[in-house]
């Protein structure tokens, strides 16, 4: 039950895109075809799957004040948490490298399809954002953190999909000069947003 | 150029180099640093346990001298469990000690709420019955009470946090010497909708739990928070127009506290 | 390097000072060249937050241009971005630990947002774009013309959010002020509280760009 909670969560209501703006620099760039966004969407469903995991057990057994008691007592009360962006951002960048060389080695079919945009993704920061508020919100365990990172992500892939799928129809329009292109995603980003407003205090 | 800045030695050294700088540097930054920043959190919880009492701004107290003039008003620090035992009682000539886990002083509700309280309602929702067993058990629920003095008054300083619309909201809610009469009241937020649920921080909103109270009929009462211009009666204030679910949340949050509180207070009278 | 740069050139030279105006409209970061806007919007509810946003982000600018152009030659090619980053993520926690410290309560609203400068595209965008291959004076201009740029689309946004979604205006060190009196209040006019929601700022950008492209209209997209 709390993982379908912090999953429609993540997903919808505190969405990435709409309600915190995170990666909108991609998301803008990206979703002029829905192929090239289903793509992107993909890359960042699966770099938020990894990461964030990987950044909740640094938060939790390395970064936290108190975290490193299991090396033992004298290190009790060393706090390290000033070093969270450092260190966050250094996963992350070095976690899409990794991924990208693993995928390049065993599915080339996979990297023909991600490849190009994993590189884009390390300074995306629905990525760094996303590891922020994971630190922010403490989850209990390493489950629950992994569900906000697969949720993240997919709310960001909606977001992207959609928007690529109306820029896809928009070019038939009849849009006034000065706001073709980006003014015109901006808005609808805007009208979506209000769309998924209706999904506040949802709850199961 | 004499350096190949493309061979390996270079690229490893410089890294070296750089990370040593730079963590160094960090690491005095935040030495250097840390000090003013505990203070700051410490004292913004002192002055909310103030400003309970009605100790603010308005009576010289801001921020920053919270701290030195906390002992003055707080007299014990109390920390009891939901079935209401007293498990730490801490008079003011004790120093709060930041490793002392049990004094009142240092629950972090907002903690507990997340990691413990919060799992069991969901877990249980609508079986108030095994909700209530499981509380009741837990070891790792506290609730703090703080027995301050004002002008020779007494007041009852507890606290409560719960959830929002997006995330928490915790708050101090201070009691006269009877222990049913709300005197003051301070609530905060994580993340609440800028301008409209965020409004529970604001002192209208706030200023309206004064007076009110927790009983009716010699039985809990439970303040409640409806939906703005109703007639009110004295356990209930206005909420906040367009915040429907903030208000919910601040409801839910005293309801289920201060009914903890009002049991242990009818059973420890004139604590 | 020709000898006609080498020649020392005015500090406020013509072109110099164009490294600062440029950004605050013919290329502006955010509505231009749609860089940063990750961060900015969702700061955007109150005054104090985006001036105070705008300038912990000019600092980064400032810093972060000026150490990369004054390591350009020692930089290995290699990893170069991974120490734009590390110099980027540390003036963040500089920016990050000076706040909590000292402005409490900024810090709180900020929250994460503040993290978020360390991706926010404006920054590393100018660093591999131009500080990397410029001295470190017109690297400086050129961090200070972008943090401006971004700040006066954050300002703006913010102007609008707060004036018309809760009649105030917040400024730091001043604090609240109300600038619809009451009067209006009474004759029945009322804060439009949607402009607080997200979604406002993307609609105030929006029409921000419009503004701006149909008095430039040489960067109308075609």
């Amino acid at each position: 039950m709390e993982y379908i909670n912090i999953f429609i969560r993540s997903a919808f209501i505190d969405n990435m895109i709409f309600t915190f703006f995170f990666g909108m620099c991609s998301y803008l760039a990206v979703s002029k075809t829905v192929k090239t966004a289903v793509g992107l969407g993909s890359a960042v469903i699966f770099v938020l799957l990894v990461t964030i995991p990987i950044n909740y057990l640094l938060e939790t057994f390395v970064l936290k004040e108190g975290a490193l008691s299991w090396m033992g007592e004298e290190y009790a009360t060393m706090d390290l948490s000033f070093l969270s962006f450092i260190m966050f951002i250094a996963v992350i960048a070095s976690i899409v490298q990794l991924v990208e060389m693993l995928v390049e080695k065993f599915s080339p079919a996979l990297y023909g399809a991600l490849g190009i945009f994993l590189p884009l993704i390390a300074v995306n920061c629905a990525i760094l954002g996303g590891a922020l508020f994971m630190q922010q919100k403490q989850f209990a365990n390493v489950g629950q953190a992994t569900v906000y990172g697969l949720g993240s992500g997919f709310g960001w892939f909606i977001a992207i999909v959609l928007i690529a799928a109306i820029r896809e129809k928009i070019k038939y329009s009849h849009v006034p000069a000065p706001l073709k292109g980006v003014g015109m995603a901006f808005i609808l980003t805007g009208l979506m947003g209000l769309a998924f407003l209706g999904f506040l205090g949802f709850e199961l | 150029m004499a350096i190949n800045r493309d061979s390996n030695v270079y690229t490893v050294v410089f890294a070296t180099v750089m990370v040593v700088i730079v963590g160094g540097f960090l690491a005095f930054i935040s030495m250097s640093l840390k000090p003013q920043q505990k203070a700051n959190i410490t004292n913004e919880k002192m002055q909310n346990i103030l400003q309970a009492i009605g100790i603010d701004e308005t009576n010289g107290i801001a921020r920053d001298d919270a701290g030195k003039v906390f002992n003055d008003y707080v007299k014990r620090r109390i920390t009891i469990n939901y079935k209401g035992e007293i498990l730490s009682d801490k008079s003011a000539d004790e120093a709060i000690d930041p490793q002392d886990k049990l004094d009142a002083f240092n629950i972090d509700l907002r903690k507990e709420y997340s990691m413990y309280v919060k799992p069991i309602m969901s877990q249980y929702k609508g079986d108030d019955a095994k909700i209530d067993a499981e509380m009741a058990a837990s070891p790792n629920i506290h609730f703090p009470v703080f027995v301050c003095e004002n002008n020779g008054k007494k007041y009852y300083v507890v606290s409560a946090s719960g959830k929002g619309l997006w995330d928490d909201i915790w708050g101090y809610i201070g009691l006269s010497e009877d222990a049913i009469t709300v005197s003051g009241s301070v609530f905060d937020h994580k993340g609440e909708t800028p301008g409209l649920g965020s409004k529970i921080a604001e002192e209208w909103f706030q200023v309206q739990f004064k007076g009110k109270t927790i009983e009716e009929g010699g039985a809990y009462a439970p303040i409640k928070v409806l939906k703005p211009g109703n007639e009110l009666n004295s356990h209930q204030v206005d909420g906040i127009s367009g915040a429907t679910f903030t208000g919910v949340g601040v409801d839910e949050m005293l309801t289920r506290n201060l009914a903890v509180y009002y049991n242990f207070f009818s059973t420890n009278k004139g604590l | 390097m020709s000898e006609e740069v080498k020649k020392s050139e005015p500090l406020f030279s013509k072109k110099n000072k164009k490294l600062i105006t440029d950004p605050l409209n013919k290329i502006n970061p955010v509505t231009i060249q749609v860089l940063g806007i990750c961060s900015a919007l969702a700061v955007t509810v109150q005054m104090d937050n985006a001036i105070v946003m705008s300038i912990a982000v000019t600092f980064v600018l400032f810093f972060g241009n000026m150490l990369i152009s004054m390591m350009r030659n020692l930089i290995p090619g290699r990893i170069r971005i991974i120490v734009q980053l590390v110099v980027v993520a540390s003036l963040v926690i500089v920016v990050d630990q000076v706040l909590k410290a000292f402005v409490y309560d900024v810090s709180k609203q900020l929250s994460v947002f503040v993290g978020l400068i360390i991706t926010n595209c404006i920054i590393m965008g100018r660093l591999e774009a131009f500080a990397l291959g410029n001295k470190p004076w017109p690297s400086i201009l050129d961090g200070i013309g972008n943090g401006l740029g971004y700040g006066l689309v954050l300002v703006i946004v913010a102007f609008f959010k707060e004036l018309l979604g809760s009649g105030t205006l917040t400024f730091p060190g001043i604090g609240k002020l109300t600038i619809i009196p009451e009067a209006m209040y009474t004759a029945g006019y009322m804060d439009n509280g949607l402009f607080l929601l997200p979604p406002s700022s993307l609609i105030i950008v929006a029409i921000y760009i419009w503004v701006q492209k149909f008095r430039n209209p040489e960067l109308i997209e075609a």
